[in-house]
């Protein structure tokens, strides 16, 4: 590092200065790493749970999606196109947020998705009864749907967390750090060498002043 | 709620409010770009092969919102689902080590 070599000046000062920057960035990096630690625990717990929700979740609307098939084909497109207008639209999900380690991560209320037939809107007389049946399959698998989500995201962005943090504790360990210590090193060997300097000059100067005396 | 249409017409008898259905891909992008923005959606769901049609135009809007509403990839009506979709892959890349979600 030349550049930053040219531009400090080897003082004792310096030196103070920049043994104290060192000490800091290290313990910066030392409580990155601990936070980093602590974010991929929560991680990988995430990462197990979303494994587990998403068969669960997956597999309730494969089923819902079997039950609307049916009810495609007793009904027909037009009614059950029909009677899907007419449903009661208001599913209403309530939110909230948490956090870990300074992550804000979601939190999604598991909402109460699972309506009685009479509740939903569409005319019972002119619907089947596999309607309700594929009604509650999907509002199942809505239910599912909204947990995984909420698990989804928050191990996204505690993925991005983790990113960043890795990325500054690199930095701190493989270039700020070695260039505080690079030019520490730099520093004490000039002023070795300044004082070096000096006490060459201060024999010289006394043989000089001796030899005046013989004279 | 955005998707093909078996599954939007199976989710509005769920009762989701805001349903689209996909049919060309500049309408459907910028609906998504209207809820993404809008602070009363909690949850967007897109069927992964609508995902997948719209390709990085989406990403793009995916990257830039904020922490509401959540986004999630589900199977479409034929169960359709990638076998390594971009969470395995951010999952990939974070852990170092290959996680099996599916």
């Amino acid at each position: 590092m030349p550049k930053a070599v040219s531009t400090v000046s080897p003082t004792r000062m310096e030196l103070i200065r920049l043994r104290q920057r060192v000490s800091l960035a290290q313990k910066g990096h030392d409580l990155l790493e601990e936070k980093m630690e602590a974010l991929m625990m929560e991680f990988l717990g995430l990462v197990r749970r979303i494994k587990a929700k998403r068969r669960e979740a997956f597999s309730e609307l494969a089923e819902a999606h079997r039950k609307l098939g049916r009810c495609m084909a007793v009904m027909g497109r037009e009614r059950l196109l029909q009677a899907a207008r007419s449903t009661l639209k208001r599913v209403q999900l309530e939110s909230s947020t948490r956090s870990v380690m300074g992550v804000r991560l979601p939190l999604v209320e598991p909402p109460k998705t699972e309506r009685r037939a009479v509740e939903r809107g569409y005319q019972l007389h002119t619907t089947s009864a596999l309607l309700d049946e594929a009604s509650l399959a999907f509002e199942r698998a809505l239910r599912s749907l909204c947990e995984l989500a909420e698990l989804e995201e928050s191990v996204r962005w505690i993925g991005y967390e983790l990113e960043r943090t890795r990325r500054r504790v690199n930095a701190l360990e493989h270039v700020l750090i070695p260039r505080l210590r690079s030019l520490i090193s730099f520093i004490s060997f000039r002023l070795e060498e300044m004082e070096r300097d000096n006490f060459v000059r201060l024999k010289r100067v006394k043989v000089i002043l001796e030899e005046r005396r013989w004279r | 709620m955005v998707g093909d249409e078996e599954t939007v017409v199976g989710f509005s008898l769920a009762g989701v409010q805001v349903l689209h259905v996909h049919r060309q891909k500049k309408e459907t992008l910028e609906r998504i770009r209207a809820l993404l923005s809008d602070p009363s959606v909690t949850l967007l769901m897109i069927t992964s092969s609508v995902r997948e049609e719209l390709g990085p135009e989406l990403e793009l809007l995916v990257r830039e919102k904020r922490l509401f509403p959540l986004l999630l990839t589900i199977p479409d009506h034929r169960g359709y689902f990638p076998a390594v979709d971009e969470l395995e892959r951010l999952v990939r890349r974070t852990a170092g080590v290959q996680v099996v979600i599916g």
